[in-house]
């Protein structure tokens, strides 16, 4: 199964310049942790500390919206999922 | 009707011809609102007076700090203190004398936003934090008028064109709004560069040719010297323009 997480530039940084990182799960939020093991520093970025999404990040699978179910929409294989930050400054 | 200085002053973009006397005469007759008179909208402003757009409203609700100096360039030392709309319209008045540049020292809000834009060609954004673009993103959508949002983060800096009704609306995205309003890290050339790109996309809507970043977001990031896109998709759902609304 081959899913393809495809990161905002911002979080290229924080993954080694990665764009595309391929991970393993069956709904977004699985394949969400599975980046976040990897690149613990992504989580910090995009996740509060509960644990919800911030509401700068939105998940988009092929391009559609998930919301409301940003971590729980099933995936499958060659989904690419796309993680997009609202940038605010001005 | 251009004038014998008209024809002078843009003689070098006339010579375009996808423009030309024609589109000229549009980008005379328009009027455009910069909401926000930060990194983005000084140098938004700065380039739609340079290019001729006739009418430019500047709306910002703060006074300018010396710590904004390092990218609002329409702000000097010497206005340190003063509204930030009439010391940016100072210096555009003196920059092209033959447009109508109107300065508003007022918040935006969600009871004022429509009426603010009433009658505008289009609306940039040189806003600095999300719950000002989501009101005037809202206002946009309801009164028909495109919205060039563009928005910077240290280097990184991200431009779309919003044509309500038609191509994906800043909500389609982000469905609920971001609350947090920090400081943010940013350079004086980031909101330049992002700026220019919505003035660019601002030329080519009002004088009627091109292509425009409608349905993707164009990401620049600075500290790679990469441009690279997203395709975005219109969200049925969408709270402020599906037709499906939720």
């Amino acid at each position: 199964m081959s899913i393809k997480v495809r990161l905002h530039p911002i979080l290229q940084n924080l993954a080694g310049g990665q764009e595309l990182v391929e991970v393993i799960g069956h709904t977004t939020g699985e394949c969400l942790e599975d980046l976040e093991i990897r690149f613990p520093v992504i989580k910090q970025l995009i996740r509060d500390k509960r644990g919800q999404l911030r509401r700068y990040c939105e998940i988009l699978v092929n391009s559609k919206s998930t919301y409301p179910k940003e971590l729980t929409t099933p995936v499958k294989d060659g989904d690419q999922i796309d993680i997009m930050i609202f940038v605010a400054g001005g | 009707m251009l004038t014998k200085n008209d024809l002078a002053r843009y003689e070098r973009q006339i010579l375009y011809p996808d423009l030309g006397e024609k589109g000229q005469k549009r980008l005379k007759q328009s009027q455009v609102v910069v909401a926000g008179l930060g990194g983005l909208g000084c140098s938004a402003s700065l380039y739609l007076t340079c290019a001729g757009v006739g009418h430019v409203t500047l709306i910002d609700c703060d006074r300018v700090e010396l710590s904004n100096l390092n990218r609002q360039v329409l702000h000097y030392e010497e206005d340190i203190g003063e509204k930030k709309p009439f010391s940016a319209a100072q210096k555009l008045a003196k920059l092209n004398s033959s447009i109508e540049v109107i300065p508003v020292f007022k918040k935006i809000t969600a009871q004022n936003a429509s009426k603010i834009i009433k009658g505008a060609n289009l609306v940039i954004d040189g806003m600095d934090n999300f719950k000002t673009r989501f009101i005037v993103n809202k206002a946009c959508v309801a009164e028909g008028i495109p919205f060039i949002h563009g928005g910077v983060h240290g280097l990184f800096g991200e431009v779309t064109t919003i044509l309500p009704g038609r191509t994906p609306c800043l909500a389609c995205i982000f469905p609920e709004v971001p609350q947090r309003k920090v400081s943010l890290p940013v350079f004086g050339v980031t909101p330049a560069l992002i700026a220019i790109l919505q003035v660019t996309e601002a030329i080519k809507l009002l004088a009627g040719f091109g292509s425009l970043l409608t349905e993707k977001m164009l990401y620049f990031n600075g500290d790679t010297m990469d441009f690279t896109f997203r395709n975005l998709v219109k969200n049925q759902n969408c709270r402020v323009c599906g037709t499906k609304k939720v």
